[in-house]
């Protein structure tokens, strides 16, 4: 029991990590959003999974307002937001996708070794998960570092704020819950003020 | 003794035998998707007796080099399949060679084949040698990490333990190393054997082609067994990801029951795999050369990500 609960949640984040590389690896906005959308679901099954191992109820509140709001506003929001710029045309990043990939394949093993003393001293049944989750971090952060699109940085932000709540979930089951919706907010009214601020970065950042 | 070399023998055979078949029955699946009839799933047979009858045509140029090349080709690449586990678990092999002798054998194949392609000196061979050895380069060594994810988890580096290990404790098999280690393989895989979106099987006239540029000279018997070498390789590795990563089914006796059991379950999972193969050929379009290497960087990644979990979970 305690060892397929270990499994699957590392499983699960292996996949978040997964589709965070796929910003690395494609070069249009639309699928972009599309490895968001599918992180944020995974992070949702994710929270319903130790809700439901762990005995934490209000976590299932908590996945199905991830569902919600990151699987499904924010998404929608980004999409719309995609079809108002020219787009169809491929992205550029500032370093090329061989040596992005390679570097996180480091930024991964960085995060393997820095995790793992932590992770020695915790007796959670997700402590496996862990280091996926930081890796998930360093590399979200490596989107946003070396991505030039606006929005390949705001999908590697929120990627990014995917892996802390991925973090929060394995490392202690969960924030308390008005923290959780804190956070909701938070990330409601960053895309929509990033929405209104994008064109005029395109304008003068572009070209 | 006896019984051991009879194992070896019948799994390698077995593996050469069907190999054919399995590229046959991609084809079909290909054809029925892109609503053609296709040929049967026997149609390589019958186009590798055809080609075995024909006379040689063979360019001055040519070396010793070019005669043996298909030689070291066949005997490589059916001594790496020797190796590998088809329908026993218990696979006496494992005295042989394990994996990073597989991975050798398969890169000796690869080797020659560019060698071959480079020796009667016309530029099509030059460039698909070339073409190869750079998508060689990056592959082999994916492979040899991919399947060292599953030689970490399982404590031994021959092909049949790991398939037997898995098949005992079945949790290393929903594990993140386990699953992120047989993506890299795939697509590893599907570099490996020249098909889409790496290089294009179908096509014989193509500036981006890489595995027909190489055998453009040959014809005749060696081309055969080139043709038959390739088929050998597609069906090893499509049964190395069959049996190493979902080693259920196999048998871990030799009780007859078991054996017919297990020859049913490689069946199924090779046309599975196969349908896999043909379905992802028909949804891609071909990469662009320059692509190709960001590709297996990606297939590298997944496999040293594989390979770092399966050191933490231990």
């Amino acid at each position: 029991m305690e060892a397929a609960f270990s499994r699957i949640t590392m499983t699960a984040a292996s996949a978040m990590l997964l589709l965070s590389l796929v910003v690395l690896w494609r070069r249009h906005a639309g699928a972009y959003i599309t490895a968001f959308r599918t992180q944020s679901i995974t992070l949702a099954v994710t929270g319903a999974i130790v809700a439901f191992y762990g005995t934490a109820p209000e976590l299932f509140f908590v996945s199905f307002m991830i569902l919600v709001v990151k699987g499904w506003i924010v998404p929608s929001v980004l999409s719309a937001m995609d079809a108002k710029r020219r787009s169809g045309r491929e992205l550029h990043p500032l370093l090329n996708t061989e040596t992005s990939l390679l570097v996180c394949g480091a930024l991964a093993v960085a995060a393997y070794e820095i995790s793992r003393p932590l992770a020695e001293v915790m007796n959670l049944a997700t402590r496996g998960g862990l280091p996926i989750a930081l890796a998930l971090v360093f590399v979200s952060l490596f989107i946003v570092v070396s991505r030039r699109d606006v929005i390949a940085q705001i999908v590697g932000f929120l990627m990014l704020e995917n892996g802390i709540a991925l973090l929060a979930l394995l490392g202690a089951y969960g924030v308390p819950l008005i923290v959780e919706l804190g956070v909701f907010l938070d990330v409601l009214l960053g895309v929509l003020v990033m929405q209104a601020v994008v064109y005029q970065i395109h304008d003068t950042s572009a070209d | 003794m006896m019984r051991d070399a009879l194992v070896i023998g019948v799994q390698t055979v077995l593996l050469i035998v069907i190999a054919p078949a399995i590229v046959g029955y991609v084809r079909l699946m290909k054809a029925r998707l892109q609503g053609r009839r296709g040929a049967a799933v026997v149609q390589p047979y019958r186009e590798l007796r055809k080609t075995f009858r024909k006379g040689m045509v063979i360019a001055d140029s040519a070396s010793w080099i070019f005669h043996l090349a298909p030689f070291v080709i066949v005997g490589a690449t059916v001594a790496a399949a020797s190796l590998a586990p088809v329908i026993s678990a218990a696979q006496p092999a494992d005295l042989l060679g394990d994996l990073f002798v597989l991975a050798a054998l398969l890169m000796l194949g690869t080797f020659f084949l560019a060698l071959g392609g480079l020796d009667p000196g016309t530029a099509f061979g030059g460039m698909g040698s070339s073409r190869e050895m750079t998508v060689a380069a990056l592959t082999e060594p994916t492979i040899a990490i991919a399947v060292l994810t599953l030689a970490l988890t399982t404590g031994s580096t021959s092909l049949g333990a790991i398939a037997g290990t898995v098949l005992k404790t079945p949790a290393y098999a929903i594990g993140p190393g386990h699953a992120l280690a047989f993506a890299a393989f795939l697509i590893a895989l599907i570099a490996e054997t020249g098909r889409l979106p790496v290089d294009n099987p179908s096509t014989h006239l193509e500036l981006t082609m890489i595995h027909e540029a190489m055998i453009l000279e040959y014809s005749g018997p060696y081309l055969a067994l080139i043709e038959w070498a390739a088929a050998v390789r597609l069906t090893l590795l499509l049964t190395l990801a069959a049996n190493l990563f979902l080693p259920w089914g196999m048998a871990t006796s030799l009780a007859p029951v078991a054996l017919v059991a297990a020859l049913l379950a490689i069946v199924v999972k090779l046309a599975i795999l196969g349908l896999l193969l043909a379905l992802l050929e028909t949804r891609v379009a071909k990469l662009r050369l320059f692509r190709v290497p960001e590709l297996l960087a990606l297939s590298f990644t997944l496999a040293l990500l594989a390979a770092a979990s399966s050191f933490f979970t231990k």
